[in-house]
């Protein structure tokens, strides 16, 4: 088209510049009304509004995870740890830019939703090994809702880290966020497992140290933050996290890896032995110092690996318990006559699996109870010198058994003869004990194991001692045959944490020391916090009777029942024991199984270190047999003992003849009953 | 043209010689100030998405370095000469707008509205092009039809002509806010050219009577609308109305509520850290505010009063019909598209994307936009000086 260039212009003529003008004030009426219509938001709901742009910031608090405290034993080693590990966690959200790849303001198209989600899906499956389709499921489900989905837990740094590197370096890659906790580490696996139980995931002790030291242990969460100020700003803070407090045992964990080894060979040797079980329900060893009731290895057998706790191979060999509800109407814990093989774990469910587990959790050392036998006998001589009811020139007569309360009690020994105290103790002659027991009478008799603290707990710094108040008699309610039966230990039970605490007192002059796993506890910055000095709670018999008890002892080690509880080139002096046990169904007295152990310490003259063997019915034909038990205390000692430097003091025999490893049955004592 | 101009100066027109320097500097404060608050409202965005938080700043900046020659050229040619494209430029509009269904067109925000220029690697959007030779026509038709507009076929004519190009923009593009603005145009154009009062308030009437049938259908059959419905839904209660179409009204409203009287001072949105969608695009207004607070706001709109003002003048003062009614046109286009995305921005009419004019980021709306101010400036140049 032409324009047509006319000589005369077209002019704006006025009517359409007043047009104009009415045009420009509707506009401007427009704008007045936009313009109140502001006013009217602003002031209408400032405030309102105000907080609901605040309320949707990010002020939501992020939780910074506090390390729980590390547990060490008495070198420093580190016996607990955490680990600080990694949840992955999926955020469809930002993965999708809120349901829109492209920030657009319809809906995105299934392409558009690619461009993030390819990316990042194939970098996830490149470094971990996760079921991809339905991580893409939920993705794509969750495009455009906040969604929090952790795919996968406790990651190591390890683990992490290249997928890290490659997201720093794609920003394609988004939506993968990794949220940071920490992992309880046990780096000796099962090794001294029951002193330390073990913590669950939200940072609770179960069981030993991390029980008793829970709250040490924890520190405090951190937290970042944001607030509103007074007028409205608002400020975002960082409250760094509390790690834990350090914990420092008494453990030392290179006499807790020999006695452990020992163990470990005892039930190799032991084990399937009469029948398909364990070398024995139960196996314990505690070594404490004398002087200061500082535990310096406590182990028991069976154990468990306290970074698996669930692990059910850890049940094997062991006697399956159930609950029951017995005549009282109380729920109580009864052991079967099923040993677990995995046949059995397949056919429990999951609620008899963890009652299995729980009380394979235990420390035997301080929550199992027994009736002690022959190791009571020097407390019931030490009780009796320390009251001036016998002394040391007395004799007892032992015709072989001892006529009480219409019962015939027999001794082991037939026709001891007239014995000394040394040699009734290093006979262990039970007749002898009984007497004793007569002349001390029941009330003397009780007030002295309270003064050991049997009936009492020790207050061991572990969690889960056993109570065994209802355990013992008091004076009131013991008969004559009961006070007799206690006199060599039956009829009454005890812990072995309670047994060699009060036996230390008995062979150090007299001093009770409460029991004790941890020295000191210091802060993540290394202070120390609190120390645990030794503490010595009472005397509980003089320095005089200490040491008569302690010829005693020395007595049963060099002629009497434990001789073979000596490690060649020392002396020590100790005391065995072989009680009966109470049939766990039948309540009556089983006639073939018992708890055989042995107590002792070393050197014979200054004792420095005490220790205390328990076999808890040994897998074997005949288990009345102490060796089981001065065997393992023998060759415990015979490594712990240089390793302490405590230097041999005998001349060491010149032959090479090995001492017998196997029990003889025909060449051991009749038990002690 | 500089021979023109020389014989302009010969016949001492020298001393009628206009320039009207305070539309440019509103116009260049426009764009200043949109440079400042897209950077501000999209920083945070555009790091997160570009690893750059001046993304969307350098793409503005260039932009703008585009629409500044091309403005200048327009000032600079004698409107006259436009008229030679105004029938062609109607119906190149009409050409290009279907482009976009073809390969060269472009997909951005979920919507097909762009058209990609081979070689220049540039997105242009049809719209606005069809935009400015909407205005462009219409002058022209003005102008040829005289006296005619004032019989009921030349009304018809006027209004009628504009509607291919309106349907294509809503139609094959999509955009329904761009067909309103193109309508709006050309209705404000015939209101100022025919001398009739009694047929725009039909018009009016009758627009806030399918306004209100709308508002009426969506209450009692709200299917029948689509994703439009759900916005009219969204705009009559957009704090129960959960869903994206809410959201996006009510983040705004938020923004600008928060800002109180006098903001929270530049830069210091909380509203833009992707919570606000379209923070430097159609929102943009709700982050002034919320920066700004009402007192940044009504600011801006006294702006765009004192540029229409200087538009108004230079139209009343042209020195023939075809260029007065350019000047409408332009006046119409600005005064629509503020009014409008003010409008959306504060949630009185339901929210549909249109960008505030000269502040709002996107690149087509900003040349073609500065062409059209250089098309006035061109106007201006050669105002009569009667009462400027």
């Amino acid at each position: 088209m032409e324009e047509n260039k006319r000589k005369r212009r077209q002019i704006f003529a006025p009517r359409m510049q007043k047009k104009l003008v009415v045009l420009f004030v509707i506009v401007l009426l427009a704008f007045a009304g936009l313009g109140a219509r502001l006013v009217f938001i602003v002031t209408e709901n400032k405030n309102e509004y105000q907080k609901q742009v605040l309320s949707q910031q990010a002020y939501n608090s992020v939780v910074i995870p506090f390390k729980r405290g590390d547990i060490y034993d008495a070198n420093g080693t580190i016996m607990a740890t955490s680990e600080k590990v990694y949840n992955l966690v999926v955020d469809a959200k930002v993965m999708t830019n809120n349901g829109k790849a492209n920030k657009g303001k319809d809906n995105a198209t299934r392409e558009d939703l690619e461009k993030y989600i390819a990316p990042t899906m194939q970098a996830l499956d490149e470094y971990f090994d996760l079921d991809m389709d339905k991580i893409r499921e939920h993705v794509i489900k969750n495009a455009s809702k906040s969604s929090w989905y952790v795919v996968q837990k406790r990651m190591s740094y390890e683990e992490v880290k290249p997928f890290k590197d490659a997201q720093a370096e794609n920003p394609s890659i988004r939506g993968i966020w990794f949220e940071e906790e920490y992992k309880r580490l046990y780096p000796n696996g099962t090794m001294a497992s029951d002193i330390l139980g073990f913590t669950s995931r939200d940072s609770n002790g179960i069981y030993g140290l991390e029980e008793y030291y829970n709250e040490d242990l924890n520190g405090i969460n951190g937290r970042e933050y944001g607030y509103l100020e007074e007028d409205l700003t608002l400020e975002r803070t960082l409250k760094p996290a509390i790690d834990g407090y350090n914990i420092h045992s008494t453990i030392d964990m290179n006499i807790q890896r020999i006695v452990e080894k020992h163990l470990l060979a005892f039930n190799e040797k032991q084990k399937n032995t009469v029948i398909t079980a364990n070398g024995a329900e139960n196996v314990g060893c505690v070594i404490m110092d004398v002087d200061s009731g500082r535990v310096l290895a406590m182990a028991g057998y069976p154990c468990f690996d306290p970074n698996d706790t669930w692990n059910t191979d850890a049940l094997l060999g062991t006697r399956m318990v159930e609950m029951v509800t017995n005549s009282a109407g109380y729920q109580e814990l009864h052991k079967t006559n099923t040993y677990i093989d995995q046949n059995v774990i397949d056919q429990m469910d999951d609620a008899q699996l963890e009652l299995n587990l729980q009380n394979l959790w235990k420390n035997f050392c301080i929550t199992g109870t027994y009736e002690p036998g022959s190791t009571i006998k020097p407390f019931t001589v030490a009780s009796a010198l320390e009251m001036g009811a016998i002394t040391k020139h007395s004799t007892f007569e032992c015709k072989g058994s001892l006529e009480i309360g219409g019962y015939t009690i027999k001794c082991h020994n037939r026709d001891d003869g007239v014995l000394g105290l040394e040699a009734a103790v290093a006979k262990s002659c039970n007749v002898a004990m009984m007497k004793i027991a007569q002349i001390v009478g029941a009330e003397d008799f009780c007030e002295y194991q309270q003064n050991f603290n049997f009936g009492l707990k020790t207050n061991i710094d572990l969690a889960g001692e056993a109570r065994t108040v209802n355990l013992i008699y008091n004076a009131d309610d013991m008969g004559p045959t009961d006070l007799a039966t206690n006199s060599f230990g039956q009829n009454f039970n005890v812990s072995m944490i309670q047994m060699i605490s009060g036996f230390c007192s008995l062979i150090n002059g007299g001093y009770y020391y409460e029991p004790h796993m941890v020295d000191k506890i210091t802060n993540a910055s290394g202070v120390v916090i609190e120390n645990r000095e030794p503490r010595v709670l009472k005397q509980t018999i003089s320095e005089s009777t200490s040491e008569l008890i302690r010829q005693y002892c020395n007595a049963v080690v060099e002629y009497g029942t434990g001789k073979t509880a000596r490690p060649v080139g020392y002396r020590i002096g100790g005391k065995t024991g072989t009680a009966e046990t109470i049939d766990e169904n039948t309540h009556k007295r089983h006639p073939d199984e018992y708890v055989v152990s042995f107590m002792g310490y070393a050197p014979a003259d200054h004792p420095e270190i005490a220790i205390y063997v328990v076999v808890d019915r040994p897998n074997a034909a005949k288990q009345d047999d102490a060796k089981f038990a001065t065997y393992l205390v023998r060759d415990i000692l015979t490594e712990v003992l240089p390793y302490m430097n405590i230097y041999p003091t005998e001349e060491m025999p010149v032959q090479t003849e090995a001492p017998k490893e196997t029990p003889q049955p025909t060449q051991t004592p009749v038990p002690a009953l | 043209m500089s021979t023109e101009r020389i014989n302009r100066r010969k016949n001492g027109e020298q001393s009628k010689y206009f320039f009207d320097y305070s539309m440019l500097l509103i116009v260049l404060f426009l764009l200043g100030f949109g440079l400042l608050m897209i950077y501000s409202a999209s920083s945070y965005t555009s790091f997160a998405e570009h690893q750059d938080a001046a993304f969307y700043l350098k793409k503005q900046a260039r932009n703008i370095l585009i629409g500044i020659p091309v403005m200048v050229m327009m000032s600079i040619i004698p409107y006259e000469k436009y008229l030679k494209f105004a029938t062609i430029g109607y119906f190149l509009s009409m050409a290009v707008i279907p482009l976009v269904k073809t390969p060269l067109g472009e997909s951005s925000h979920g919507a097909t509205r762009w058209i990609r220029i081979p070689g220049l690697g540039m997105n242009v959007q049809p719209a606005e092009l069809a935009k400015m030779f909407m205005i462009l026509f219409l002058a022209m038709l003005v102008c040829k039809m005289g006296k005619a507009i004032r019989s009921p076929k030349g009304f018809l004519l006027m209004l009628g002509l504009p509607l291919p190009v309106v349907l294509e923009v809503y139609l094959l593009t999509n955009n329904l806010s761009s067909a309103i603005i193109i309508m709006g145009i050309s209705v404000f154009m015939v209101f100022v050219a025919s001398p009739d009062y009694k047929k725009f308030i039909l018009i009016t009437l009758a627009v806030v009577g399918v306004a209100v049938l709308m508002v009426v259908l969506v209450k009692t059959h709200p299917e029948l609308l689509g994703f439009r419905g759900d916005r009219i839904k969204a705009w009559l209660d957009p704090e129960s109305f959960a869903g994206d179409e809410s959201y996006q009204t009510l983040q705004g409203l938020y923004a600008i509520g928060s800002g109180g009287v006098w903001g929270k001072g530049l830069g210091q949105s909380m509203q833009k850290m992707s919570f606000l969608p379209e923070a430097q695009n159609d929102m943009i207004f709700s982050v002034i505010c919320e920066e700004l607070g009402l007192f940044g706001g009504i600011c801006i709109i006294l702006l765009f009063v004192m540029l229409l003002w200087r538009m108004m003048m230079t139209a009343n003062n042209a020195p023939d019909l075809f260029g007065a009614m350019l000047v409408v046109g332009v006046m119409g286009h600005i005064a629509i598209q503020a009014i409008l995305n003010i409008a959306v921005v504060t949630a009185s009419i339901p929210n549909t994307g249109i960008t505030l004019p000269f502040i709002s980021y996107g690149g087509s709306s900003i040349v073609f936009l500065m062409a059209e101010i250089g098309a006035v400036m061109s106007v201006a140049r050669r105002a009569q000086r009667k009462n400027i």
